[in-house]
């Protein structure tokens, strides 16, 4: 009985399957399910207007957080803070929920700046980064095309840049540790410095504002290195003004001796390191 | 346009028919059908990168449609316990679906009738002939699971098809 049963509910399986009308593929198929470079979740209190695309395995990313945002970064300080108890599982949570772009990558490193935890996310072929914050969550995605290769006592990162209307930005940068370095502190273009969390191969550190990553100090066990980040002429430089932006987005460039570009509007550059 | 995205249209255009056949097998509705295959695409889309450069595409995709179908089927059961008038209409359409093919009758309507998983399970068995295992993997639950609910399953439409096999003896 069970074979002819089985027989039975293969056909009228067939049978109804083929109810489904060419009309209805034609329209699913006729979609653009093509997503932005990311997006906010949920539609951020203090305004969000918008977020940069994304680069290989590291990025600089500026998000406008729109008027009314003075006060989004109260609490922010330029060392990573101890997080207080549960602030990394609650930004997971918040980060992972939905349909977020996050899902499927594993966490590889939590940067905790005061009630702010920018987490990072990522294997060989992509990278994730979601900000939580006392009133907002943000997620960018990114692609590489190749692994990403990093000298020993040396970094990657990436870059990309704000809007043209930008009002109240906030910058970050991601990327790769090479064997050796244990410490990461990047030197804004005004003169700042924000020292970077680093675990796992990865660093990440943000700020607000929109000043560009200028060199980097590294600790190795040969000591503190500095590494500086050569832009040619005529690309927009960390903390610059838009190049190449997209409604809602931004561009995004990529620094580092080894990085390999793989998303779009992404431009590599060497960075040469010294003692 | 870049070759990940004409990649993705690619998959779009080979896959959209046998998820969305898939989902209509589970949902037993078309045009939930319909918004589960596009939210199923929508999501694939999202993680591209990454799904992109698995060895199946189409089983990744596959495991969000049915997880969709199920979880969104187990609502709807409760919604429809809840509403009276609902369940009568959505057999009528089934029963009008079932006359229009004219064949199968009784196993339509016993399928109908099965909780989602179950269906589901079927569905995958013996519409898309997949192997237990990738039945397990697609519904996130145990190979037993999988044998004890086909078998379930089996059996309950064997039982809805009994008397009307019996009836079917007696009238021809």
């Amino acid at each position: 009985m069970n074979d002819q049963l089985e027989s039975e509910l293969r056909t009228a399986l067939l049978d109804r399957a083929s109810l489904v009308p060419a009309a209805s593929i034609e329209r699913l198929t006729r979609v653009d399910y093509h997503p932005r470079g990311s997006r906010f979740r949920p539609p951020v209190a203090i305004g969000a207007t918008a977020i940069a695309a994304a680069a290989s395995g590291a990025a600089v990313l500026v998000v406008s957080l729109g008027a009314g945002a003075s006060n989004a970064f109260a609490g922010w300080t330029p060392k990573p803070t101890p997080p207080a108890p549960g602030q990394i599982q609650a930004a997971q949570a918040s980060c992972e929920s939905g349909q977020s772009p996050i899902a499927g990558l594993p966490l590889m490193l939590a940067d905790t700046r005061g009630p702010f935890t920018f987490s990072v996310y990522g294997d060989n072929d992509a990278s994730s980064t979601c900000i939580e914050g006392p009133s907002f969550t943000a997620v960018a995605t990114s692609e590489s095309s190749m692994p990403v290769s990093v000298p020993a006592g040396q970094i990657t990162m990436s870059s990309a840049h704000p809007p043209s209307h930008a009002r109240a930005p906030y910058s970050f940068a991601d990327g790769r540790t090479g064997d050796g370095v244990s410490g990461v502190t990047l030197v804004l273009g005004d003169g700042t410095t924000v020292q970077a969390t680093v675990g796992n191969g990865w660093f990440v550190a943000w700020w607000p504002g929109e000043e560009g990553v200028k060199s980097a100090q590294l600790t190795t066990p040969a000591g503190v290195k500095t590494q500086t980040f050569n832009i040619p002429p005529g690309l927009p430089g960390p903390g610059g003004d838009s190049a190449g932006s997209e409604s809602g987005g931004g561009s995004a460039s990529t620094i580092g001796p080894a990085a390999h570009g793989g998303g779009e509007s992404i431009q590599s550059f060497g960075g040469s390191a010294s003692q | 346009m870049d070759r990940r995205r004409a990649d993705f249209d690619r998959f779009v255009a080979d896959s959209t028919e046998a998820l969305v056949r898939t989902a209509f097998l589970i949902v037993w509705d078309l045009q939930e059908a319909e918004d589960i295959t596009q939210e199923t695409l929508l999501d694939v889309a999202r993680r591209w990168p990454r799904v992109r450069r698995m060895s199946h595409p189409l089983a990744y995709a596959r495991r969000i449609l049915v997880n969709r179908a199920v979880s969104g089927a187990d609502k709807r059961a409760r919604i429809r316990s809840e509403l009276s008038g609902a369940a009568p209409t959505d057999r009528a359409d089934d029963a009008a679906i079932a006359d229009a093919i004219g064949i199968h009758d009784e196993l339509m309507g016993a399928l109908a009738e099965l909780p989602p998983r179950q269906r589901a399970v079927l569905v995958l068995r013996y519409f898309l002939d997949l192997p237990e295992a990738e039945v397990a993997a697609a519904l996130k639950c145990s190979l037993g699971t999988v044998k004890s609910t086909a078998s379930r399953g089996l059996a309950r439409l064997e039982q809805a098809m009994r008397p009307t096999n019996a009836t079917r003896s007696i009238t021809t």
